[in-house]
């Protein structure tokens, strides 16, 4: 009979919790609107760990500047999951003020005219789109709308582990025919077994497409019909250049799951010396190894070429409260608690004029000369994976990656079948 | 999992990996607790799922119930589509109850978190089975004592299907303590987040991830499974053990 009374308590717990649940509807409800002439906006981000406490500090400064406007700041899970919640929310009218959006999505997002034209605000606070740095604006405008802008912009560059090249007395190499021999200079094998590789990266489709600009292809070609690597075989000899490495253990290609975290910590164990990663990682490497680190533009092939990666951020056409979103946004454009600050915390790119030249990244720079490496191969970023159906065909992408570098599929046609569905996906679109 | 949750960040990162840590670091499980609110994260996690648990009992005992022991128009069908419910998966329904739930203004509250699970069909199902085995003279002698039908439900019927409540419990605790999406899709602020967002926050987006955080995160999230399931284990092996028996 115990179970009864069990019973019955919980159910009255219950219905007190959901009483509970119903006042905190009233108290929230209102934070959308104006309360005694505070304006609060909803900000939404990818940024958990570190990054996340550093953006949780950069809002708790614009808070405190000012009493006009107050930002939420909630993580809504990573860049992905951030853009399905944001179609969601923005269907249901439950969407955000402003919000960050992985620069590839938002082309998507501006199609479906659900972001707000910036210009107008931006011409008001006296910015023009020219103090941007250029590579930077790849994804920020769509049929000449300004629908986002620079936030924690980062680019893939290559790490090194300098104390093991000096060992080998090998130099830091700048074309992919100096780090194909590097690399295999680097191995060490016991037995048959690899206890030291030379290369890694992510399993992510960022440095393919690095490899195929610095071979002169483009990931879309240029009437947006079909895939840009087809011509002279760039993309096969691509693949076929990292498969040559992964078969002598040159280049140790990550499990998918959580790659970016494998690679991350079998290079601060000097377990591969050379890696490409994101700009990113340089913080928590350098503070966390005691080998000298360098980092170095990713070698070229043809050409030097890398693309951009990272967050922008965009202002919600259905906010009702533009004005306000704007000053922060302004906020972290132009004042140097701002955005500057978070990125001499974070690593991520400068990416106006006045940041570049502030004191505080000069200093940063001049300490950690490092961390300057990503901000000067920005002249080769290029972004030809600009489009609507992006996402679409990265899935795609996605798919014939794994099939080469896990499955030891053929090269030649699994590029060929890619081809074939983006060219699907353009049609349709 | 434990043992990284006590390790130093210099440890997570050797290859190979260290197995005990060479000074447990307790400091872990602070940093991990004060990175974020998570004293409301856990209020959440412990409401959402208390009230989940309590109320498909409520609906599903008489469901079960009257699903087993009585003959009514439309049965068949109405048990069918329990099978049905039973069989779709939350991703194809979670557009629908989002938009519904926005129009009803209930977003910034916890409900949407627990209003979809009022009714569980897989429990319905699995008690219906049990009850169905319990020997009708017991509802006779029952009934020829003046018993209400509620009181035999209440004082004969759920008593005796004990074990499977408590396997029906222990699964739906388990699946709505970890559950990651649909909390993430239906809520969007950390005011009614449970510890499974706060926990996904702990984790570096670009950069080397505090794995020896996230794990500490890990711990207190799983410890609440553990207690609940020794608390259930005996009842759960009675419920496969007798099963077959009645």
């Amino acid at each position: 009979m115990k179970l009864k009374y069990v019973l019955s308590a919980m159910a009255v717990l219950v219905f007190m919790m959901l009483a509970g649940c119903q006042g905190e509807t009233e108290k929230t409800s209102g934070t959308k609107s104006k309360e005694g002439g505070t304006a609060t906006i909803q900000f939404w981000h990818s940024l958990g760990g570190k990054n996340g406490e550093f953006m949780d500090q950069l809002i708790k400064r614009f808070n405190d500047s000012q009493d006009e406007v107050k930002v939420v700041g909630t993580f809504q899970g990573a860049y992905d999951e951030t853009s399905t919640k944001l179609q969601q929310s923005i269907s249901a009218s439950t969407g955000p003020d402003v919000t960050m959006l992985e620069r590839s999505y938002v082309q998507q997002f501006a199609e479906s005219e659900v972001l707000e034209d910036m210009t107008p605000y931006l011409k008001e606070s006296g910015l023009k789109k020219g103090d941007f740095t250029k590579g930077l604006m790849g994804h920020s405008t769509f049929n000449d709308k300004l629908v986002s802008l620079p936030l924690n912009r980062s680019t893939p560059i290559l790490h090194v582990n300098k104390t093991i090249l000096d060992e080998k007395g090998l130099k830091v190499p700048t074309t992919w025919d100096e780090l194909n021999e590097v690399a295999n200079a680097l191995v060490v094998k016991e037995g048959d077994k690899v206890t030291r590789y030379g290369l890694t990266m992510p399993y992510d489709t960022w440095y393919p497409i690095a490899m195929i600009s610095q071979s002169k292809g483009t990931y879309f070609n240029k009437d947006k019909t079909s895939i840009g690597f087809e011509k002279n075989d760039v993309g096969v000899k691509v693949f076929q250049y990292l498969k040559d490495m992964q078969k002598t253990g040159a280049l140790y290609y990550p499990p998918a799951q959580d790659s970016g975290n494998i690679v991350n910590q079998m290079f601060a164990a000097g377990k591969v010396p050379l890696m490409f990663q994101s700009t990113g990682v340089i913080g928590d490497i350098s503070q966390n190894t005691d080998f000298e680190y360098v980092t170095a533009f990713l070698p070229k092939n043809k050409i030097h070429a890398t693309p951009t990666g990272g967050g922008n951020v965009a202002m919600l056409a259905g906010s009702e409260n533009k004005e306000a979103a704007w000053k922060f946004i302004d906020f972290m454009m132009e004042d140097p608690k701002g955005l500057q600050q978070f990125i001499v915390e974070t690593g991520y790119l400068p990416f106006t004029e006045k940041m570049v030249n502030s004191k505080e990244i000069q200093d940063l720079w001049a300490k950690e000369p490092n961390k300057k490496t990503a901000y000067d191969q920005l002249k080769y970023a290029v972004d030809n994976n600009k489009s609507v159906v992006w996402p679409e065909t990265m899935h795609e992408f996605f798919s014939a990656i794994e099939a080469i570098m896990y499955d030891d599929e053929e090269i030649e046609p699994t590029l060929n079948q890619f081809k074939g569905e983006v060219e699907r996906i353009l049609s349709e679109s | 999992m434990i043992s990284t949750s006590l390790q130093t960040f210099q440890e997570t990162l050797s290859v190979p990996p260290t197995l005990i840590p060479s000074s447990p670091q307790w400091i872990n499980f602070v940093e991990a607790m004060t990175s974020g609110p998570f004293a409301t994260y856990a209020k959440n996690s412990i409401i959402i799922t208390l009230s989940i648990i309590v109320i498909q009992f409520l609906v599903m005992i008489p469901a079960a119930y009257a699903f087993a022991k009585y003959e009514f128009f439309g049965k068949n069908v109405l048990f069918a589509l329990v099978l049905i419910a039973f069989m779709m998966p939350g991703q194809v329904t979670f557009i629908p109850i989002y938009l519904m739930m926005a129009d009803w203004g209930l977003i910034k509250t916890l409900i949407p978190q627990i209003l979809p699970f009022m009714s569980n069909a897989f429990g319905i199902f699995l008690l219906r089975q049990y009850f169905m085995q319990i020997p009708e003279e017991i509802i006779e002698a029952a009934r020829l004592d003046n018993a209400s039908e509620f009181k035999i439900m209440w004082k004969i019927m759920t008593p005796m299907a004990k074990p499977a409540l408590a396997t029906i419990a222990l699964f739906s605790f388990v699946s709505h303590w970890n559950d990651y999406f649909w909390p993430l899709v239906m809520t969007d602020s950390n005011e009614v987040r449970p510890l499974t967002l706060g926990i996904a926050m702990l984790k570096q987006s670009e950069g080397i991830s505090n794995w020896h955080i996230i794990m500490a995160g890990n711990v207190v999230l799983v410890i609440p499974i553990l207690i609940v399931y020794l608390l259930c284990s005996k009842q759960i092996v009675k419920a496969f053990v007798y099963s077959g028996i009645k």
